[in-house]
């Protein structure tokens, strides 16, 4: 019994933490939030030569083989410092391709994905729900070795900065995943102004675009069980990040309430902030356990994941979008200025608490596994 | 991570299992807060003690020397899993005596107040209350006033204790008394063993919200209590009630017990109605019961990270007062949402013939206060994760 990190997980968490904070402080993202430009290409290579972009690909395509946990943990740290960059968002598509692209199309795709070369990203969504087999409207028709994609499909993450767009579209019964260059005639991308520039997402629109069919991966219509997966998957990734975006906002908070001073006293010694940093603490700390657990369970335990993914998504949400919020609150006025950095955490908080499902969609599904299994 | 027992641990988990099989009493009581039901049938609790004894699981954690069965961090996780699992009666039939007194014991007693106490605590042939909080020192217990002074080859004791569980049917008190006035609030207090027998000593119990009464006011008249029964070196009483032995952390068997609690709600909520449907497909029910089951579940593996930094010798601090906080938030919320399940029943006192459940959820609202209150209310808690943990100033 061990729930707890080894060595190596530490130390990526520790080279993680470094790059984070020489690279990309909260000064640098507050900057940057205020006019969202192209993705820094030169800071994602450096990263990808560290082994992140490739960091669950198998080493026989370039990556270094790890799990989800070793995932989680980089997430987490992303989290805290809102780094916006791809980095679920490609390992999602990574995690697609080795599930159901044959031979030639891991080969073609993950060794590129694994260097930084490719940015990638899973476009399933279309409308509010969390995305279902039903939810996907876009349709895929054959045009003889070809197949034309139309429809639109929205939120998808990180999908201005993609070179490679994984498009589920409806096809036959069922749903199957197409393999889309960004850069392929008739699709179109357009960033989405988000509430958080940190988070980036896009609409794609597909307008008759072509691909080669050999561009699905796995069978005609048969690729839902495994996007469900996937969408598990995600919810955890996201949750693990908004895990350690709670963790940064707490700790903002705590700091300023040990340094302002009102009454002749630190604010942090009075105990309406106090015990809200504690109860901030409980959540986080609770979210956290959950989130660990959901990430171990990906690679150990395929039949806890459903629940666990919802567990760890509601009650992440829950600490991240409190924290964001009593973060501005502990800082008082100056909490709301667009120079402390509290608006960052609760912009984060407020966007990802519905994104891939609010906390009631989520314990719907807990009780749901509860009396049905 | 891995989440998998080493075969030894599997093996006791087996062995567990099968004490289970061959010696579990039958039992009434469904909570752990029914602790007057669960001592309803002491012959069959009294066998249950010497059968657990005879295995060395009274006493788990302690070490072997003084009788205890030296259990190891993932061995006393499993064997109170497993017990509480199948909703088994307390490991021990003196509750207090092995929360509080053994411990002691063996870290500051004497050979020979060793050999007289801890033999019928492990027994379960003693029940031992503790005299620790005060009318003026509940939370900051260190403020204790209750006073001892030096004769000869006695203290006398002053002074009132307070919320004493369990006085009226013990036998011996492990009581905290000021020696030193002058000394700074933490040192000058001395903790002795004192049989409830003595003369001067008057219990009075107090009467709770729910009916019951667990608790008493304890009266101290000119109490005469010898030297040799006191435990550890005067001033030394602060030190001597702190547990220290490697006790597991991981609250697991309140986390089984809580979860059993949740399984009865469900099981309530697809009885009861509400607008004419089982109100287990309420939209608003099934959130609240999925949002405890997932603090629960919370709990519990926040309790397997408490645990895992013991299995590698990490300093395990003041985080498990996270644990407390959100069992201290589920006790309180499950008395409230079986109530609304129960809708007009929920008006019924346990004691009516309509009451739901024989008025087991009526119960359930009533009388948490023992398991939130006890031991560090919710806001002291907060105090200690904020400051310990977080850093925050000390706001006295």
């Amino acid at each position: 019994m061990d729930f707890g990190f080894t060595p190596e997980q530490d130390a990526l968490r520790a080279q993680a933490r470094r790059l984070l904070d020489q690279e990309l402080p909260l000064e640098r993202i507050l900057a940057w939030s205020a006019a969202p430009s192209a993705l820094d290409r030169a800071l994602w290579k450096k990263t990808a030569a560290l082994g992140w972009a490739g960091l669950t690909v198998a080493e026989a395509h370039g990556g270094l083989g790890l799990g989800a946990v070793d995932l989680i943990v980089l997430l987490e740290e992303m989290g805290k410092s809102l780094c916006p960059l791809p980095l679920a968002a490609t390992d999602l598509a990574a995690a697609a391709l080795g599930a159901l692209g044959d031979g030639a199309q891991q080969a073609a795709w993950l060794p590129k994905i694994a260097r930084g070369d490719v940015v990638a990203t899973v476009a399933i969504a279309e409308g509010s729900d969390v995305p279902t087999a039903d939810g996907v409207a876009a349709r895929a028709g054959a045009r003889g070795t070809d197949v034309t994609l139309d429809g639109t499909k929205l939120f998808v993450p990180d999908g201005q900065h993609a070179d490679l767009l994984l498009i589920a579209a409806r096809e036959g019964a069922g749903v199957s995943l197409f393999a889309v260059p960004a850069d392929t005639p008739g699709v179109t991308v357009r960033p989405l102004v988000v509430v958080d520039a940190t988070k980036p997402a896009a609409e794609i629109a597909l307008a008759g675009a072509v691909v080669p069919a050999r561009n699905r991966l796995g069978a005609v219509g048969g690729a839902w069980p495994t996007l469900a997966r996937l969408v598990d998957r995600q919810t955890i990734t996201h949750a693990a990040e908004m895990v350690g975006s709670a963790d940064a906002a707490l700790r903002l908070a705590v700091e300023y309430a040990k340094v302002r001073r009102q009454f002749g006293s630190p604010i942090g010694r009075f105990q309406g902030v106090k015990h809200r940093c504690a109860e901030m603490l409980c959540d986080v700390e609770s979210a956290r356990s959950l989130v660990y657990y959901a990430a171990w369970a990906v690679d150990h335990a395929p039949d806890d994941v459903p629940s666990y993914a919802s567990m760890a998504k509601a009650a992440a949400s829950e600490a991240l979008d409190t924290a964001g919020e009593e973060c501005v609150q502990i800082h008082g006025a100056i909490g709301y200025t667009w120079e402390c950095h509290a608006h960052l955490f609760y912009k984060r908080g407020r966007q990802s608490h519905v994104w891939l499902g609010a906390p009631d969609e989520h314990y719907e599904r807990v009780m749901t596994v509860l009396q049905h299994g | 991570m891995d989440f998998t027992f080493s075969a030894e641990d599997e093996a006791f988990r087996a062995e567990v299992r099968a004490f289970i099989r061959d010696h579990l009493p039958k039992r009434s009581g469904q909570d752990q807060m029914d602790v007057e039901e669960g001592m309803s049938d002491l012959p069959a609790l009294y066998k249950w003690n010497q059968d657990l004894h005879a295995k060395g699981w009274v006493g788990f954690h302690w070490p072997r020397e003084v009788g205890g069965g030296g259990g190891t961090i993932s061995e006393q996780m499993i064997l109170k899993e497993e017990m509480a699992r199948v909703k088994a009666p307390m490991l021990g039939l003196s509750y207090m005596g092995l929360a509080w007194v053994g411990p002691a014991l063996i870290k500051y007693g004497t050979q020979e107040q060793k050999d007289r106490h801890i033999g019928p605590i492990l027994r379960g042939e003693v029940q031992w209350c503790t005299g620790y909080s005060e009318p003026g020192a509940g939370s900051d217990l260190a403020a204790l006033q209750c006073r001892a002074v030096r004769d000869g080859d006695d203290y006398v004791v002053n002074g009132q204790k307070i919320w004493t569980s369990l006085a009226m049917w013990a036998q011996w008190m492990i009581l905290l008394v000021r020696t030193d006035p002058r000394a700074p609030k933490h040192l000058g207090i001395t903790c002795l063993l004192v049989p409830m027998s003595t003369p001067g000593l008057t219990v009075k119990p107090i009467k709770e919200m729910n009916g019951g009464a667990m608790f008493a006011e304890v009266f101290f008249e000119d109490v005469r209590v010898a030297v040799a029964n006191r435990l550890g070196a005067e001033g030394q009483g602060w030190d001597v009630t702190k547990d220290a032995l490697a006790n597991e952390r991981s609250s697991i068997a309140d986390v089984w017990a809580l979860k059993h609690r949740l399984e009865a709600i469900r099981d309530l909520a697809a009885r009861r109605t509400r607008r004419g449907r089982p109100a287990i497909e309420d939209p608003g029910i099934r959130q609240r019961i999925a949002r405890m089951e997932t603090q629960v579940e919370a709990m519990r593996l926040n309790g397997l990270r408490f645990v895992t930094k013991q299995l590698r010798g990490e300093p395990l601090g003041a985080e498990t007062s996270i644990n407390k906080l959100i069992r201290a938030r589920i006790e309180i919320e499950s008395g409230r949402l079986a109530r609304d399940i129960e809708g007009s029943f929920g008006i019924l006192a346990k004691t009516s013939p309509h009451a739901v459940d024989k008025g087991r959820w009526q119960k359930v609202m009533l009388s948490w206060p023992p398991f939130v209150i006890g031991g560090g209310t919710p806001n002291i808690q907060k105090n200690v994760i904020a400051e310990r943990i977080l850093g925050l100033p000390h706001d006295v």
